[in-house]
Formats: structure tokens, C-alpha cells, sequence
């Protein structure tokens, strides 16, 4: 089944050609979601079920949603995809780039790849990443805390850049 | 700014510079540079000028980036390590990538395009905020960090001090020149970093205390551009008549304080048998020299032909915070002296 996960590894990288390529939020953001719904596959077959999920609803149902109502008020009216020539030759070019750094640094597709550990302490993976959510609320408490403060500071602080309607940071909103 | 959202922006830069000195583990520490640069972002477009934020817009960029690679590099290391502290950090690739991108964070040669860009665009308050407090962090961690390459530490400090020495030459915004001085600095920080960490240390304090001094008499004149401040003589005589102190102190003269770190970094690299690199980096500093003397001249030891009147303004005592300027300006100019004791007290 390692065949599986280079098929997601391939739309991995297709993803991230994506988004790099497209000068248009949308598209971008399009291609992020697919980067994310792959990354989440990949995720899965690592072992980290309940981080995939959690990834899945925050990432993808949350802020890549506030992402696309915020690129909607404030993008452009004619987006350039990848039916226009630039962009599609920005996409190849990535392609080619990542296909041939990739030929250059490996010595063959079989001989080596990166296996999962199983083990740290007490937890196993397959486990890990619940356990893990666990113990931020119990003993790294002090860790939760901090970073309760830090997206505090960090709402003040998107709220102080936005402030004001023209004469903000951000122009038309 | 409303000053509730002053007090936690500030305690939110200091929160993140002491969870970076106090951490051990290489997530705390992105975490608290990634604080760090949040928390100045609102301070750098406070004035909501499209100017500034142009330049909070670049800085953001830069230092996401630097610290991507950075969590890029840490988890590699993860990887192949299987653990997370600092200062273990045994292989050469993740060891040489979180040097590159602490070297983009604080704005190394070949790393530095955004520094002077960023730079222009803040006040000079803020400006001073972004070269001294933000510098902090990553140089904790590379003092932490093993260097796996000689060469790649030798290439970063000697591409800055050049850099920073023909960069500042054509410039007359004097933020500018703050930014090549600044680049030229850390380039003789990082010379010496694998060698003699405490001179990092000493060179990186010493340039703190030089660069303040600089930056608020440069504030206290109300002054951006070298045209200006050859008109601001008249404005706080002594300022004028002590800058030229400042910058020979930048530039590195004895027998003023900014003589003590490239002396010992000079002496260091000499001791370690790379004498022709000791003399290359003594020839890049009079490059910087040139641009300090430029500023001197026009400000303090020329007068410029404009009309008489501004010999002669009401010299009203001064509404802005000046202990600060005097105390670092004596500290610029007389602290060579203490060098031993200087030294004894930064031994890391």
C-alpha cells in the first residue's frame, strides 16, 4: 500500500505548485484545500487520526473559511487561473523544478524512505496525538496558558491593524 | 495608539524574547520569536502611512519565512535526532539551516535586502526597537546553537561588514545608514561567534548602547535626512557637539568604546590564525567609517550656507526623555577603559 501514499505525496506536491502559482486568492485558496485535504490523508496513514480530524474541521472548516469570505470582499474582479499562459507556465515550471531536484538528490525511488517511529515514553504513536491533547490540559498547563495569552495578544493585534475603515492598514474594508 | 493596546504590544515583545532565552526545547523558541514579531506589527504601522505599511508588510514576510525555516529545520533535526534541544543539535543540515534563517531574522548579508527597506519606512522610535530588542532572541539562540560549517559563520560576518560598509556609502536617509550600520555590526558578531561567544555577546551589547545613543539624538533633532540634521545644530548644541563622538565610536576608533569589541574580535581572529580574514574585516570597517565621517561633517564640524536665522532660535528645555540619550552617549564614549571588567562580567 505504499502505492497509496505516493499518490497522495504526488497530490501533495500538485497541491503546492498549485498555491504557489496562482496570483488569484481563489485559486490559491483552492489549491490550499486540496494541500490540506491530502495532507490530512497522509496524516492518517501516519497513524495521527484525531490530529487529522482536528486539522480538517479548524484549518479547513474554519479559517480557510474566513480566508475566502475575507478574499471575497477584497480581491480582484477578472482572477487569473490556470487559463491563462503565465500562470501556467509558472505551474510546469515548479513541476520541473521539484521533479528535477528531486532526480538529482535520490539515488533510486526504492532504496530509502523515511519510516514512522512508534515509540516516545509511554505513548504510542497510534495514540500520541490524543494522548498528547490530553496531557496540554493536565500537566502542560502552564504551556496552555501562555498560549491562551498569545492568540489574545495575537486577536489585539490583527484587531489594531485593521482599525479604522479607510484610514487603517487595510484600505477598502 | 490606545494605551492599554501599548502595554500588552510591549509586554508581548518582552514576553517573547524571555520565552526564547528561557527555552531549551526548539518549539518554545520559534514560539517566542513568533511572538516577538507579532507583537511589533501594530507598532510599526501605527501610523497607518503607506509607507509603513509597506515596511510592516516586508518585515512580516521576512520573518515568517525565517521562521518557517527555522520550524522546517527544528523538525528535521527532530527527525533524525529524535529530540528537541538546542544545543544538541549534531548534524550538519539542520544545524546549517536554523543558521541561514536566524541570519535572515536579524538581517545578515546575503540576507539583509530587507533590513533598509524596513527600515525607512518606521519611525526612528520604532526603528530603534526593531534593531536592538529584536535582535535579542535570535542571537540566543545562535550562541546556543553548535555551528556545523567554519566557513558558512566566516562567509555570513564577512559578506555583512562589507555589505553594510558599500551599502551605507551612496545613502543621505540617515535611516538607511542605520540599517548598513547595523548590518556591518552583526557581521563582526557573527566573525567571532564559533571562537569567543562572549565577544557576540560584547559587540552585540556594546552596538545596543551606541546605536540608542545615535537614534535618539537623531529623534531629539527631529531629523530623517543628513540635509536636515545639518540644520539642527542650533536645536540642542550639545547633541550636535557629542554626535560626532557617537559615530566615531560606531566606526570604531579608539579611544572611544566601540574600539573594545572589533580590538577583541580582531586579537581573537589573529589568535586563530585567520590573520588575512582579521584584515579584511578592519578594511570593511573603513568603508562605514566614510559614511559615519559624512554624517559628522555635515552636522557638526560644517555649517551650511542658509540663512542666518536658525543660528539663533529660543533654546527651550527639551519635552522629550533625554537621561536615557546622556547616559548611553557617556557610555559610547567613555567605556574603553573598563574593558577587563567588561569582559570578565560577559564570560558565558
Amino acid at each position: 500500500m505504499m502505492y497509496m501514499m505516493y499518490f497522495l505525496l504526488f497530490g501533495l506536491v500538485l497541491g503546492l505548485a498549485a498555491v504557489a502559482s496562482n496570483p488569484s486568492p481563489y485559486f490559491a485558496a483552492l489549491g490550499l484545500v486540496v494541500v490540506a485535504g491530502i495532507g490530512c490523508g497522509v496524516l492518517i496513514w501516519h497513524g495521527g487520526s484525531f490530529l487529522s480530524l482536528i486539522l480538517f474541521l479548524i484549518y479547513l472548516g474554519g479559517m480557510l473559511v474566513v480566508f475566502a469570505y475575507s478574499a471575497a470582499l477584497a480581491a480582484e474582479p477578472y482572477p487569473e487561473g490556470w487559463g491563462s499562459w503565465p500562470v501556467l507556465g509558472l505551474m510546469l515550471g515548479y513541476l520541473l523544478g521539484v521533479v528535477s531536484v528531486g532526480t538529482l538528490f535520490s539515488s533510486s525511488m526504492y532504496d530509502e524512505s523515511w519510516m514512522v517511529c512508534d515509540e516516545f515514553g509511554e505513548f504510542y504513536f497510534v495514540r500520541g496525538d490524543m494522548e498528547g491533547v490530553a496531557t496540554l490540559y493536565s500537566s502542560g498547563g502552564f504551556m496552555l496558558a501562555m498560549g491562551v495569552w498569545v492568540l489574545l495578544v495575537t486577536l489585539f493585534v490583527v484587531l489594531e491593524l485593521t482599525r479604522g475603515m479607510s484610514r487603517g492598514t487595510l484600505r477598502a474594508v | 495608539m490606545n494605551p492599554y493596546i501599548l502595554t500588552i504590544l510591549l509586554f508581548a515583545m518582552g514576553l517573547g524574547t524571555t520565552i526564547t532565552f528561557a527555552s531549551s526545547h526548539w518549539l518554545l523558541a520559534w514560539m517566542g520569536l513568533e511572538i516577538n514579531t507579532l507583537a511589533i506589527l501594530p507598532l510599526m504601522c501605527q501610523s497607518h502611512h503607506p509607507r509603513a505599511v509597506e515596511a510592516t508588510i516586508k518585515y512580516f514576510l521576512t520573518q515568517a519565512t525565517a521562521a518557517a525555516m527555522l520550524l522546517f529545520a527544528s523538525i528535521t533535526n527532530a527527525w533524525i535526532t529524535g529530540q528537541w534541544n538546542l544545543e544538541f543539535m549534531s548534524y550538519s543540515l539542520p544545524t546549517t539551516l536554523v543558521t541561514v534563517a536566524l541570519a535572515l531574522k536579524i538581517g545578515l548579508a546575503p540576507l539583509h535586502a530587507w533590513m533598509p527597506e524596513v527600515l525607512q519606512g518606521l519611525d526612528l522610535t520604532t526603528g530603534l526597537i526593531l534593531s536592538t530588542w529584536q535582535k535579542l532572541a535570535p542571537f540566543c539562540l545562535l550562541l546556543q546553537i553548535n555551528p556545523s560549517n567554519t566557513s558558512l559563520l566566516l562567509i555570513l560576518g564577512l559578506a555583512s561588514t562589507l555589505v553594510g560598509g558599500w551599502g551605507g556609502l551612496n545613502q543621505n536617509q540617515l535611516r538607511k545608514i542605520l540599517a548598513y550600520s547595523s548590518i556591518a555590526h552583526l557581521g563582526w558578531m557573527i566573525l567571532v561567534l564559533q571562537f569567543f561567544p562572549s565577544l557576540t555577546l560584547l559587540t552585540l551589547l556594546m552596538y545596543f548602547v551606541m546605536t540608542f545613543s545615535l537614534f535618539i539624538s537623531f529623534k531629539v533633532n527631529n531629523s530623517t535626512t543628513i540635509n536636515s540634521l545639518s540644520m539642527s545644530w542650533s536645536k540642542a548644541p550639545i547633541i550636535s557637539s557629542m554626535v560626532p563622538f557617537i559615530l566615531l565610536s560606531l566606526g570604531g576608533l579608539p579611544p572611544l568604546s566601540g574600539f573594545m569589541p572589533k580590538w577583541l574580535i580582531l586579537q581573537e581572529l589573529t589568535k586563530q590564525s585567520l590573520a588575512p580574514l582579521a584584515t579584511l574585516a578592519a578594511l570593511s570597517a573603513l568603508l562605514s567609517l566614510y559614511f559615519y565621517l559624512r554624517i559628522s561633517y555635515a552636522m557638526t564640524l560644517t555649517m551650511t550656507p542658509n540663512i542666518l536665522l536658525n543660528a539663533l532660535p529660543w533654546r527651550l528645555p527639551s519635552n522629550q526623555h533625554t537621561l536615557p540619550l546622556a547616559i548611553t552617549t557617556s557610555l559610547t564614549i567613555c567605556l574603553l577603559p573598563l574593558t577587563p571588567a567588561i569582559i570578565t562580567l560577559l564570560t558565558l
